[in-house]
């Protein structure tokens, strides 16, 4: 039984805290589809958080996806995002299962060095990275981008699968071997598809990371044509000095928000258990 | 007894299960962090025939530039910051959401956690936007209370601009921790505060000796990946609301390596830059792990 707070003033108090932290988090999302409807002359003369004037620009969705070749940006993202939580889910899932069932010589050790490589800083590998790629002709490639992000993923994914595949009752597998199912049969017929959960939590939790990836990206592309997201986002930005579009650029923002927004919508039980799997070092 | 044939398959089933995995991940990760650890010791513009080794010349400068002092200090003063705005907004709302019984408990929680599925240079340029001199949200605001119209450049004080990077920072963080400090709360079992309720505790009494102490490792958890992230991902909001300016005045560890490897061509002072930040960010990990040490309880 849980009695909850009694003084109704402190309740009132906490609510309204509750209330506040709200709208910071909703206002500005609602005036960013506001702001993307507005002219510049609107952003100069009207207060910020004047509704825009009709008529409504929703021109603007059309000016950005056009001019600003987010139909291109959009495509590379959802292929860069989509190819690297694929491949990455395939290497750390092969290998999470291998430690978190079998015994062999430097199992434990393979195992800390992925958990180990958390702790280091991915910032440190930018520099040779970016001549790595350049020596392997994988700059401005979405090929190049996805093998990077799959490899920034691989430890996460090792350190939840493995925890899952050790919660799985042995008694399946035992009983598929015994049916004269083979070590890749027994993985991919009966473990993979019972590791599901795990496999969504996983996957999700990187897809809204990889979206959103910024810096890796800025380093290894800059051919327009390869963009993601967040790279021209941030290229629009550094170019709002001196072109001021800001409905177009507000538009840009709704644009690369509202994919993460329906993905967390639908997911949202999963990614909050994959924060809680994942933060448990 | 095993055959050689079952011995093979199941040798055969482990490496083409572990090799492909380590060897992506060692090319994509471990080599560049070894590469890293190397390059620091060498003066490089990025062609490979005007690369010299100088061992640890890159370092000892490290310490004479005053823009590296300055980041080390601005990446510290974020740190601070951020933990302290973090963990008190999100363990308020962790106990508020768990404990007080509010209708509209599992709203919140959705609502409060979307910050985190914003990516950061969405949420830095919103922020630019706020501080905007001419048009931001920030002067329009203040100027409801003026006679003139405020322009204060908020991102244009040397002195200043790096605690305005603060609340995008803290804003865009605080539905991670809560997410984690919620699972956390969820976990003790309702009789201790049943027990304690008898006894007439108040709220704030079952707070501080039921609550805190059988979060504390996840608070622990928190607080060192507060200080990790910040160390090693702060560069993202600075870059993109700041650049590192005015003056060089906001740089970060990361930002400063940043522009000194793909603006500047300094490619191995940038890397001594990188592993400045990994030797920080490990023993900065030891001493919180000594300085959170006390207090834990292990739930039995």
């Amino acid at each position: 039984m849980n009695m909850g707070i009694k003084n109704p003033v402190v309740k009132l108090i906490f609510f309204a805290i509750l209330v506040i932290w709200s709208i910071s988090v909703l206002y500005p999302l609602l005036w960013t589809l506001l702001d993307a409807l507005k002219n510049n002359e609107q952003f100069f003369l009207n207060a910020p958080w004047a509704p825009p004037e009709f008529p409504l620009l929703w021109s603007n969705f059309s000016y950005v996806w056009n001019k600003y070749h987010f139909d291109v940006y959009f495509i590379n993202s959802i292929v860069v995002t989509g190819g690297s939580t694929l491949l990455g889910l395939l290497l750390s899932a092969t290998t999470a299962y291998v430690l978190a069932r079998y015994k062999f010589k430097g199992s434990n050790g393979l195992y800390l060095l992925y958990i180990s490589s958390m702790m280091v800083p991915f910032i440190l590998a930018l520099i040779p990275l970016f001549f790595l790629m350049d020596s392997m002709n994988l700059i401005n490639t979405k090929i190049g981008l996805i093998f990077v992000y799959t490899s920034s993923v691989i430890a996460f994914g090792v350190f939840v699968l493995v925890g899952f595949f050790k919660s799985l009752p042995k008694e399946l597998e035992e009983a598929a071997v015994i049916d004269g199912a083979s070590h890749y049969g027994t993985f991919f017929r009966v473990m993979l598809p019972l590791s599901q959960p795990g496999l969504i939590t996983v996957g999700i939790v990187n897809v809204l990371n990889i979206w959103n990836e910024y810096i890796v990206g800025t380093i290894l592309i800059n051919d327009p044509a390869q963009y993601t997201l967040p790279i021209e986002i941030g290229i629009m930005q550094a170019e709002m000095q001196y072109r001021t579009e800001w409905g177009p650029l507000f538009a840009a923002l709704l644009m690369t928000i509202i994919p993460v927004l329906i993905v967390y919508i639908i997911f949202q039980k999963k990614i909050a258990s994959g924060i809680t799997a994942g933060a448990v070092k | 007894m095993k055959s050689v044939s079952e011995k093979l398959q199941r040798n055969l089933f482990i490496a083409t299960f572990i090799v492909p995995t380590l060897v992506f991940f060692f090319i994509f990760t471990i080599y560049p962090v070894m590469q890293a650890l190397y390059y620091s010791m060498f003066d490089w513009s990025g062609m490979s025939d005007t690369k010299d080794f100088i061992g640890f010349d890159n370092f000892t400068n490290m310490f004479k530039d005053p823009i590296v002092l300055r980041a080390i200090g601005n990446d510290y003063l974020l740190v601070a910051g951020k933990i302290v705005g973090i963990m008190v907004l999100a363990t308020f709302f962790a106990v508020a959401l768990t404990r007080f019984n509010f209708k509209l408990a599992g709203f919140f929680r959705s609502i409060f956690f979307i910050p985190n599925v914003i990516s950061v240079v969405v949420i830095g340029v919103l922020w630019n936007f706020i501080y905007n001199p001419q048009i931001g949200f920030l002067n329009a605001f203040l100027s409801l209370f003026t006679e003139e119209k405020v322009t204060i450049a908020w991102l244009g004080f040397t002195s200043h601009t790096i605690y305005m990077l603060l609340p995008p920072a803290i804003w865009a963080g605080i539905g991670f921790y809560m997410i984690l400090l919620i699972a956390a709360i969820q976990n003790i079992p309702e009789s201790y505060y049943e027990a304690a309720q008898l006894e007439g505790a108040s709220q704030w009494k079952q707070f501080r000796n039921i609550t805190v102490p059988l979060i504390w490792e996840q608070m622990k958890v928190s607080i060192i990946n507060i200080m990790m992230t910040t160390l090693n991902g702060s560069f993202v909001i600075v870059w993109i609301m700041t650049e590192g300016g005015p003056d060089n005045s906001t740089h970060v560890m990361g930002s400063y390596l940043y522009q000194m490897a793909f603006r500047q061509y300094h490619f191995g002072y940038a890397a001594a830059i990188g592993v400045l930040i990994l030797v920080l960010s490990l023993i900065t990990t030891v001493i919180l792990q000594r300085l959170l040490r006390h207090e834990s309880v292990e739930l039995s």
